[in-house]
C-alpha cells in the first residue's frame, strides 16, 4: 500500500488525469490540489458524504440520493449541507424504496445523476471525503464517474468504520463486527440517537462520529488515511 | 422548507426561545448551526468579544465557574448557554465555561442570529437580556394574564364606588338618618362634622351609620328614634383611597368584617364602596366565606366551612389571581376563623380580665398564607394583668388553638402558639424579649424567634403590639450587630444554582431530587425583606410591601427591590400552580417540585429568580463581613 501510494500518489494521479479530461466539472475537480498529507486535522477541510442506493453492487444497483455536509476547522457547517434525490428510470425503483423512505413525490423532484455528481465534485474539490464504510460511496462514485466521464478520478477518503476497526485491531481481541455499524458506534461514543435515516442525516451522523473518534486534533491527515 | 434536518430542527425548537419561531425561520436558524464536539476540560471561547457565540448543548455537560472558581451552574442536554450573548457580559463574561463531560454542541454566531431574527425581537431579547430583565418581563406577563382572567385585582375602587357621598351630621336624629337613607337609596351614611359638610376631609369623618346600626342599636333595643345619630354610629371607620385596587377594598372589608368603606380622593371623602358592589362584579366568595364564618355558631360549623378553604385557593388560582392577592384572601379568612373562635371563647369564659391582643405571627401576619398552613400565634396582655389572670388567657389560647387545629390549621411544630406560656405574656415582657433579641442576638435564638419580627394584631387592643413594634424598630435600625446576625441567619438557606438533567443543582455541584420552592426560593426573599425592613425601621410585615417601602433606601436600591419583587412573584406563582395541581388531584399540598415536571422555559425563569436571590444574598454577606 505504501509502495502504491508513493508510485501512484493522489497528487500524481490527479495531475495525470487532468491532462486527459476535457473542460467541465471533472476537469474543475481535478484542477484543485489535494491537501498535503502533513496537514493537521484541525486545519483540514473535509466533506462528509453518504449515498442511498438500491443495493450493494455498484455495477448493477443505482444511486438513489446523495447527502453531504462539510467540516471546517473541526466544525460541522450545517450551512453547507446538501441533500438531493436522483431521478432514476421507473423500472429500477422496485426494491429498497421503503428502506430509504423516498416517496414517489420526492422521486419526481429528483435531479439527474449528472447534476448531482457535478455538485458533489464541486464540493469535494481540494478536500478530503469522509464516509462510514467507504466501499459503497467509493464504488458508486467511481461507477458514476465512469458512466458520465469515462474515467474515475482519485478521491482522498477517510472512513470512520476503518478508523474504528484499526483501533479494535490494535487491541488484538475478538469483537462483534456489528459493533462497527454507524448507529452502534454512535452509541459507544455517547452521541445522541437519531432516527431519520436519509443521506444527509447519515452524513452528519458520520461527521459527528468522526469528531468524537479523535482523541487529539493535532494528528495529521497521513495518520488518518 | 424540508424535513431533511427534522431531528435537529425538532431539538432546537424544543429550547426556549426558539419555540417562539415560525417553521421557516427555524429552518434558517438550523442552517446557521456549526456542530462542535468538545472534550472534557476544554474552555468555551469567551475571549472573542467581537463575535459572541450561543451554544445549545445537544449531549454532554458544561460547567460555569465564577472568577473565584465557585461553581455557578451546570448545563447539559437541551440547555442553552447564552452567557456570552447577554448584553452586560459582552465585554467581560462573569464566568468561564468549561466542558464537564465530552459534549456535542450546536454553536450559533450571535450576530448572524440577530440579523436572522430581526423580525422576532422577543427571541433575541430572551437571549440577550439579563436574568433581572427576563424576570421583569415575566412579571409583566403574569400580571397581564391576571388582568385577562381576574377583574377586581386590577380595577381600581374608582370603577365601583357610589357618588356623591351621603353624609349626615352627628347631631341629626336617627329618624333623619333613616329618611335620608331612604331618599338617597343608600344603606350607609358617613357621619361628618357639620362645619365640614361641603368639603369633608377624611379627618372630618366621625363614623358611619348603616341600616344595620339602626336595626340593632336603635329599634331592637328600643332607643327613641329622636336620639342623635352619634348615639348609634360606628366610630373610627377605615377609608380607602380611590387609587387602590378593588381587591384591596375587598381585603380591607373582609379582614375587618365590614360591608361599607368610605372612599377618599386626595384626602377628601368622595364616595362609598360596598361589598355588594364588589361581589356583583366578581365571581369571588372570600367575602361570603368570612360572612359564613362570622355567623357560625359552633366549632363543627367552622370545621365544615374550613373544608372550603382549599377549594377557594384552587378557584382563585384558576381565576388567575396573583399570589399576593391569594395570600391576602386566605390570611383574611384565617383571621375570620380566629376572630370567631375568640368570640366563642369570650362567650364561654366571660370577658377578659384585662385588655389584650391576639397576635398572628409568620405567614399569616405577613398575609402570605396558603390553605392550611400551620398556626403561629401569641398573646400580648396589658401590664395591669395579675398572675391569676393568666388562667383566663390560657383557656382562651387553648380554646382558639384547638379550634384552629380542628379547622385544619395544624399546631405549630415549633410551639410558637399562645398556648405556650412563653408566648403569652404582658406587654412589658414582650418589650424585654425584643430588647434581648436585638441586644444579645445569637444565631440560634434568632432562628427560633425571627417569626416574631413578623407580627400583626388579629383581635384586641392594637396599641399593645404597636408600642412594642415602635420601640423594637427604633432599636433594630441602629443595631448593626443584630442586623449582622439576622443576615447570617438568612444566608443559611441558599437558592439552588439551577437544574442538571432531572436534578436540582445545589452548591458545590451536589444534586437534589426535588426543588424545595418554599425553603430555597421564597423563604430567602422573605428573610431578606425582613432584614431590609428592620434596618430601615419600616413597620410593614408583608414581603412585597416591605420591599416596596424599602425600595430606594440605603438597604435596598430601587432596581434590586424590583428584581426581588419580580422573583418573589414568579416563585409564588409557581408554587400556587403546583399546589393547584395537587388540589385538583385531591392530594395534600406542599412546595416540593419534581424537576421533571418543570418545563424548559420555567427552568430558565427559575434560574433567573435564583440568580437574583443569590446576588442579593452575596451582597448581604459582603455587608455582614
Amino acid at each position: 500500500m505504501l509502495f502504491l501510494n508513493s508510485l501512484f500518489g493522489y497528487e500524481a494521479r490527479r495531475k495525470r488525469l487532468l491532462n486527459k479530461v476535457p473542460q467541465g466539472a471533472l476537469y474543475d475537480f481535478l484542477s484543485v490540489p489535494f491537501p498535503s498529507e502533513s496537514t493537521a486535522l484541525s486545519d483540514l477541510s473535509i466533506v462528509s458524504v453518504d449515498f442511498e442506493t438500491t443495493g450493494l453492487n455498484a455495477a448493477t444497483d443505482k444511486l438513489l440520493s446523495v447527502g453531504y455536509v462539510s467540516i471546517d476547522k473541526l466544525q460541522i457547517k450545517l450551512s453547507s449541507c446538501y441533500h438531493q434525490i436522483i431521478h432514476i428510470a421507473p423500472q429500477l425503483e422496485q426494491q429498497n424504496v421503503i428502506i430509504h423512505q423516498i416517496t414517489d413525490q420526492q422521486k419526481s423532484q429528483g435531479k439527474s445523476l449528472q447534476v448531482v455528481v457535478e455538485t458533489l465534485l464541486k464540493a469535494l474539490a481540494g478536500k478530503v471525503m469522509l464516509v462510514h464504510y467507504a466501499q459503497i460511496e467509493k464504488h458508486f462514485l467511481k461507477q458514476a464517474c465512469i458512466e458520465l466521464y469515462g474515467v474515475s478520478p482519485p478521491f482522498m477518503i477517510l472512513d470512520t468504520l476503518a478508523i474504528e476497526k484499526r483501533k479494535l485491531d490494535q487491541r488484538n481481541i475478538a469483537y462483534d463486527p456489528q459493533k462497527l455499524r454507524l448507529s452502534t458506534l454512535r452509541h459507544t461514543y455517547a452521541l445522541p440517537n437519531y432516527f431519520a435515516h436519509n443521506a444527509l442525516n447519515d452524513a452528519i451522523a458520520t461527521a459527528e462520529l468522526f469528531l468524537a473518534q479523535q482523541k487529539s486534533y493535532g494528528i495529521t491527515l497521513k495518520e488518518l488515511l | 422548507m424540508d424535513d431533511e434536518l427534522a431531528e435537529i430542527t425538532a431539538f432546537v425548537a424544543s429550547i426556549p426561545p426558539f419555540d417562539l419561531l415560525s417553521e421557516p425561520l427555524l429552518g434558517k436558524v438550523v442552517r446557521e448551526i456549526d456542530i462542535c464536539y468538545l472534550r472534557a476540560g476544554e474552555h468555551l471561547s469567551s475571549a472573542d468579544t467581537e463575535n459572541p457565540q450561543l451554544y445549545l448543548v445537544r449531549k454532554g455537560a458544561l460547567r460555569y465557574l465564577a472568577a473565584n472558581e465557585e461553581l455557578t451552574g451546570k448545563y447539559c442536554d437541551g440547555d442553552v448557554c447564552s452567557i456570552f450573548c447577554q448584553k452586560e457580559n459582552i465585554t467581560t463574561p462573569p464566568c468561564t465555561v468549561i466542558v464537564d463531560e465530552d459534549a456535542l454542541v450546536y454553536r450559533l454566531d450571535f450576530i448572524a442570529l440577530k440579523a436572522l431574527l430581526i423580525d422576532a425581537p422577543e427571541a433575541i431579547e430572551f437571549l440577550e437580556n439579563s436574568s433581572e430583565q427576563r424576570l421583569q418581563s415575566k412579571k409583566k406577563k403574569l400580571s397581564e394574564d391576571a388582568i385577562v382572567s381576574s377583574s377586581t385585582s386590577h380595577t381600581s375602587v374608582a370603577d365601583f364606588y357610589h357618588y356623591p357621598l351621603a353624609t349626615i351630621s352627628p347631631s341629626a336624629s336617627i329618624q333623619d338618618a333613616a329618611i335620608k337613607m331612604t331618599d338617597k337609596e343608600v344603606s350607609c351614611l358617613v357621619v361628618v362634622d357639620e362645619m365640614s359638610q361641603f368639603e369633608p376631609s377624611s379627618d372630618a369623618q366621625l363614623g358611619i351609620i348603616t341600616d344595620k346600626d339602626i336595626r340593632r342599636r336603635c329599634v331592637a333595643v328600643g332607643l327613641p328614634i329622636s336620639n342623635q345619630v352619634s348615639d348609634i354610629m360606628t366610630l373610627d371607620v377605615a377609608t380607602i383611597d380611590i387609587k387602590c385596587s378593588a381587591y384591596d377594598a375587598l381585603i380591607a372589608m373582609t379582614s375587618k368584617h365590614i360591608h361599607h368603606l368610605p372612599v377618599t380622593k386626595f384626602g377628601k371623602l368622595e364616595g362609598m364602596v360596598s361589598t355588594t358592589d364588589l361581589i356583583n362584579n366578581e365571581e369571588h366568595n372570600a367575602v361570603n366565606m368570612t360572612s359564613i364564618i362570622h355567623k357560625a355558631s359552633s366549632i363543627s360549623e367552622l370545621v365544615r366551612v374550613s373544608k372550603l378553604l382549599k377549594k377557594l385557593q384552587l378557584k382563585l388560582t384558576k381565576l388567575g389571581a396573583n399570589a399576593d392577592h391569594i395570600g391576602k384572601s386566605i390570611s383574611a379568612i384565617t383571621m375570620a376563623f380566629t376572630l370567631r373562635l375568640i368570640e366563642m371563647a369570650e362567650q364561654k369564659l366571660g370577658p377578659a380580665p384585662v385588655p389584650y391582643a391576639w397576635l398572628a405571627a409568620g405567614s399569616q401576619a405577613r398575609q402570605e398564607q396558603l390553605a392550611h398552613s400551620d398556626q403561629d400565634n401569641a398573646l400580648i396582655i396589658c401590664d395591669t394583668m395579675k398572675p391569676e389572670d393568666d388562667h383566663w388567657f390560657e383557656e382562651l389560647a387553648t380554646f382558639v388553638s384547638d379550634g384552629l387545629a380542628e379547622c385544619g390549621f395544624i399546631y405549630c411544630p415549633g410551639d410558637i402558639m399562645a398556648t405556650n406560656k412563653k408566648w403569652r405574656k404582658p406587654q412589658k415582657k414582650w418589650h424585654q424579649y425584643f430588647d434581648l433579641w436585638v441586644d444579645k442576638p445569637t444565631a440560634k435564638a434568632l432562628l427560633n424567634s425571627s417569626v416574631f419580627f413578623d407580627l400583626s394584631t388579629i383581635y384586641g387592643d392594637v396599641s399593645l403590639l404597636e408600642n412594642v413594634r415602635q420601640k423594637m424598630l427604633a432599636k433594630t435600625q441602629s443595631s448593626t450587630l443584630f442586623i449582622a446576625h439576622m443576615s447570617a441567619n438568612a444566608l443559611r438557606s441558599r437558592p439552588p444554582l439551577g437544574f442538571f438533567r432531572d436534578f436540582v443543582l445545589i452548591q458545590d455541584g451536589k444534586h437534589n431530587a426535588t426543588l424545595d420552592l418554599k425553603h430555597n426560593g421564597i423563604a430567602p426573599i422573605v428573610d431578606l425583606a425582613r432584614i431590609y425592613a428592620l434596618s430601615e425601621g419600616i413597620a410593614a410585615v408583608n414581603t412585597v410591601e416591605r420591599l416596596t417601602q424599602c425600595s430606594g433606601t440605603q438597604s435596598l436600591t430601587k432596581a434590586s427591590a424590583e428584581n426581588l419583587i419580580a422573583a418573589y412573584e414568579f416563585l409564588t406563582s409557581v408554587r400556587l400552580e403546583h399546589q393547584g395541581n395537587q388540589l385538583r388531584e385531591g392530594q395534600s399540598v406542599d412546595s416540593y417540585i419534581d424537576p421533571k415536571a418543570i418545563s424548559k422555559l420555567e427552568r430558565e425563569h427559575l434560574k433567573d429568580a435564583f440568580k437574583v436571590i443569590k446576588a442579593m444574598q452575596d451582597y448581604r454577606q459582603s455587608a455582614v463581613i
